[in-house]
Formats: structure tokens, sequence, C-alpha cells
């Protein structure tokens, strides 16, 4: 059932105007990076490697945002999901099926934008290396946490605060990275504001390798374990949230 | 015979605007048993909506008891789903899945086995004109194509209960008949049908119960014949008149009276200025909208006429 429901979401997703508007952009903004590159004071292929690479995190993000806020959303207020919950389907497998359709449908979106940026950059000169794969499966896991973190928010509130509050999750969540050091150094409800923050925000620097892959430096097994089982827990606990509140939703 | 659903007792509200409690029915109860066609009646806003939502699993949190196939729904009883077919009012679709695929979908989520599903998509595509569009997005549908789509899609996995919530919304005469012819077809499958609509003279074509809902009480139900069977007998005669006849054109006159009084009426007109006798045809439109007026003005009476 869970993944009939994935395919369907998947291949709904894929086929959507809007996944190859976005594909189009990337494919327009990754050439206009060589330009950059070709401007730039330092070595312009790895300025336009880093731009690939970043671009296709940031629009891989966005999507993320702004599909997840809406996945379930949208149908509950399109009603779309009337002929779909009307049959034997628990709302729990119904939620993990959209995630996972979502999920895949990223992933190909993810897959499609390295393919793209880097063969690109590679036909224009510069060197690729295999930690830039790596790079691709961390954003991929990146993306895939800030999607759960969508359809987790867009349940608690409407689809455009939520869009709001998952951007600012993905801005906390990469500085989130500086809070243990700084906690060291706070004291009274700041402490506590400081503990709760890095708690219940993903530390999303867990999967931003970009950086060191462009200059081919490795990543540890450990360091890609961790980075895979942090994102595990976080969707997992955030489809939890979104499940419990599905489940009470009349529609 | 048994009940296919049954609400006994049934009361559900919900929070509204600036959190005001709105109570959607109110000990609403009424069965359909199985095999039959029941109408279910009420203006915009009356509860029929909410009920069958309640019955798909939709909306829950309700009071008193619904029972689908004789089993007490509750809220994680999923798999009795399967054997009910749903057509939501004005029903939306995925717009970029294709029509066989997303048939095949449905069927699939609603436990069909996969070897039976292509035979089972072809046969509703067949039913419902839309052979030619099994590989055409829903996207480019107009609201007449998405209803025959929705009535696909809630029989083809050949359910035993079909609950359609306006199912003639939105189409043309051509295909408010074809509508009908399915919907026969299926009753003959043995499927029980259940289906709310504004428009009563569907329902006096194809329903042999219904049950009239305002304001999330049921006002009445039972049989439709008995319902039709209520109205006056018109005599028509020559001659001499009774007494209470009104006259008519040609030297005819007619005289109304109850089921009760035949034998007393028949017996005091001779047999020989007797035209005819007929049962006065009502207008279920006229009855409908005097029935509600007459509980507004009386205030709500719950009665039922099973």
């Amino acid at each position: 059932m869970i993944l009939i429901v994935a395919g369907a979401t998947c291949r709904e997703a894929i086929r959507s105007r809007a996944f190859l508007g976005l594909l189009v952009i990337f494919a327009v903004a990754a050439l206009l990076t060589r330009v950059v590159g070709w401007v730039s004071a330092t070595d312009g292929n790895l300025v336009s490697l880093d731009l690939v690479m970043s671009l296709q995190s940031v629009i891989g993000v966005l999507v993320a945002v702004a599909t997840g806020t809406v996945l379930v959303q949208s149908e509950i207020q399109q009603k779309t999901l009337y002929t779909v919950l009307s049959r034997p389907l628990p709302r729990w497998r119904f939620v993990i099926g959209k995630f996972l359709g979502l999920a895949a449908a990223l992933v190909a979106g993810q897959v499609a934008m390295a393919v793209i940026g880097l063969t690109w950059v590679w036909i224009t000169g510069a060197s690729l290396n295999p930690w830039l794969i790596l790079a691709v499966a961390m954003t991929c896991l990146e993306v895939l946490v800030m999607a759960a973190v969508g359809i987790c928010l867009s349940m608690l509130a409407g689809p455009l605060l939520s869009a709001v509050l998952c951007l600012a999750v993905y801005a906390l969540g990469h500085s989130v990275a500086t809070l243990p050091q700084l906690i060291d150094h706070l004291e009274g409800w700041k402490r506590t504001l400081a503990v709760a923050a890095a708690a219940l925000i993903p530390n999303l620097g867990y999967f931003t390798f970009r950086g060191q892959a462009i200059h081919g430096h490795a990543m540890t097994p450990g360091d890609v374990a961790t980075a895979v089982g942090y994102a595990g827990l976080w969707i997992a606990m955030l489809l939890v949230v979104a499940i419990a509140v599905f489940r009470r939703k009349q529609l | 015979m048994s009940d296919m659903l049954e609400f006994t007792q049934v009361s559900y509200s919900y929070r509204g605007d600036w959190l005001n409690l709105v109570h959607a029915l109110k000990e609403v109860s009424f069965a359909v048993p199985q095999g039959c066609a029941y109408g279910f009646l009420g203006a915009n806003g009356a509860g029929k909506s909410t009920s069958i939502r309640l019955t798909v699993g939709l909306l829950h949190g309700h009071r008193g008891t619904i029972r689908l196939f004789g089993q007490e729904l509750s809220g994680e009883d999923h798999r009795l789903r399967a054997r009910v077919g749903y057509l939501p009012e004005q029903p939306y679709f995925y717009d970029n899945l294709a029509v066989g695929e997303y048939l095949a979908w449905l069927a699939s989520l609603s436990g069909m086995a996969a070897a039976r599903i292509p035979a089972a998509v072809d046969r509703v595509c067949q039913l419902l004109d839309l052979g030619d569009l099994k590989k055409r997005s829903l996207r480019s549908f107009s609201k007449g194509m998405r209803q025959r789509f929705g009535l696909a899609q809630a029989i083809v996995h050949e359910p035993d209960l079909l609950i359609l919530d306006e199912p003639f919304s939105g189409l043309d005469p051509l295909w408010r008949a074809r509508f009908k012819e399915v919907m026969s077809l299926e009753r003959r499958r043995g499927a029980t049908l259940c289906f709310s609509s504004h428009i009563l003279g569907d329902v006096e074509e194809l329903c042999d119960r219904y049950g009239v809902i305002d304001h999330g009480r049921v006002l009445e139900q039972g049989s439709l014949g008995d319902l039709l069977g209520q109205a006056p007998l018109v005599l028509t005669g020559t001659g001499e008149m009774p007494p209470g006849a009104q006259p008519g054109a040609d030297g005819m006159w007619t005289l109304r009276f109850a089921d009760a009084e035949r034998e007393r009426v028949l017996a005091a007109v001779p047999a020989a200025r007797i035209q005819r006798l007929e049962r006065q045809r009502i207008a279920l439109e006229d009855w409908f909208v005097q029935r509600i007026k007459a509980t507004h003005h009386a205030g709500v009476k719950l009665e039922s006429r099973s």
C-alpha cells in the first residue's frame, strides 16, 4: 500500500510542470556559472563547480520546502485525498507513502541536476573526482530532511507559514553546529534557549560536504554513517509527529 | 435482509469559525438494506455529506453507532472500506496521472488482485466512454469528464456498497441518463446504492427507499413506494356528481379521496357512471419543499416511517 501511494506520488511530482521548470532553471543557471568562473580571479573551474553544487543544493531545498509544505495540505484543500483515504488505506501509510514518493522525485531531481551540472563543468574543462558523488548524496539527505520538516510543519500550520518556518529551520540548521561552542559561554534563559534550539533544529551541517569534495578531500565512513543515521532519525521523528497530527484531522 | 449501512443515534459536532461548536448531525438514525437503492434527500448543509464522510472514514469522532456491513465502524477499521465505492461531491483528482493508470492505482489501493485490475479498468472505461482517454491525464478534463472518471473510480473495484454524493452534478442530460444506466447495472451486479441528490426526480426514478435530512436530523424515511402511495385516489365519472366532487370538462367530474375511503366511495357511486380510477401523481419536488417548510414552521419534529 505504501509503495502504491509512493509510486503515484512520484509519478505525479515528476510529471508536474513545476518539476520540469525547475530543472530548466537549474540548467540555465548552471550554464551561467561558467561565465562567473571565467571572470573570477581565483581558479575558475573550482568556482564553477562550487556554484553548480551550491545551486543544486539550494534548488533542491527550495523544491523540498515548496512541495513538502503543500504535499498533504493541498490534497486536503483540493480534496484529492477523498478518493484515496476512503479506501482501506490507514492514514499513517498515506503519509509515509506520500513522503517516500516525494523523496523519490526529489532524489531523481537531484540526480538529474547533478548529471546536467557536473557534465557541463566537465565539458568546459573542470576536473571531477569521485567525492563529488558523495557530496551529491549528502545533499540528497539534506533535501529529504527538509522535505520531512515541510510535511511536519504543514500539519501544524498553513502552507505559507509552514514554508516560512521551514526556511527558518534551513537557515538555523546550518548555524546550529556552532551552538555547542556558544552554549558554554551562555547562562540562564539564554543557555536554555540555545540548548532547546540545538535539540529542536536538525543540524544540517552534517550534510554539507560540498566544499571538501570540490577540493578532493575525503569523507570518512564514520562521518557518512553518522550523516545517514542522523538524517534517518530526524525524518522518522518528523514523520511520527506528522502522522500523529494527520490521524486526528477531520477531512 | 441485512443492513449494509446503519446509523444509530449518530451525532457529530465540529469547531467552526471562531471555534463555536457546530452540530452537523443530531442523533441521526437510518438504515440502508442490502440490495436497495437509498436516496438521501436534504437541502445544502443538511448533513448529507457529513453522514457520508463519516461512513467512509474522512471524518471521525462521532457519538452513536455506525455499522458497515453489520460491523461497527471504529477509527482504525479500514478493511471494511475495501467493499465501499465512493464518489465525493465535486470530485478532484491528481492532474498528472493518466486515466488508465489512475484507475488501476485506485483499484489496487482497494485491495483488488493485480490480475483482475486490467479487465476491471477496461470494464469501467467502456461503461463510461473513457476507453479513448485511458492514456490522457486528467489535467485537461472538463467537469463532466471528471464526474465520469469519478463514477469509474467508485465502481472499478466492484464494491458491495456504492456511496455517491451528488452524482449527477455537472452532467448534461445524456450523461445523466448514462449514469442512471450504470447505477442500475451496478445494482443488478449486486451492489447496494446510497446516494444524495438535490434532483428529486432522479431519486424517484432510481430509489426504492429514501431518507430526508434537515439541519442534522432525519425528518422522515421509508419506502418510496409507500410515500408515493400516500397520494389520494382520483375517481373520474359522468352524470350526477357525488358529494365533494369537482366539475370538469365535457360533463365529467372528479372526486379525490384517501385509500381508507375507497370502499365507501365506490359503493356510493354506481359503476356505470365511473370512467376511471387512478392515483394522483405526487411531484416529489413539491412534496419535499412542503415537508421542509412545514418542519421549519412547526419546529423540528422527529418522525420515522419505516
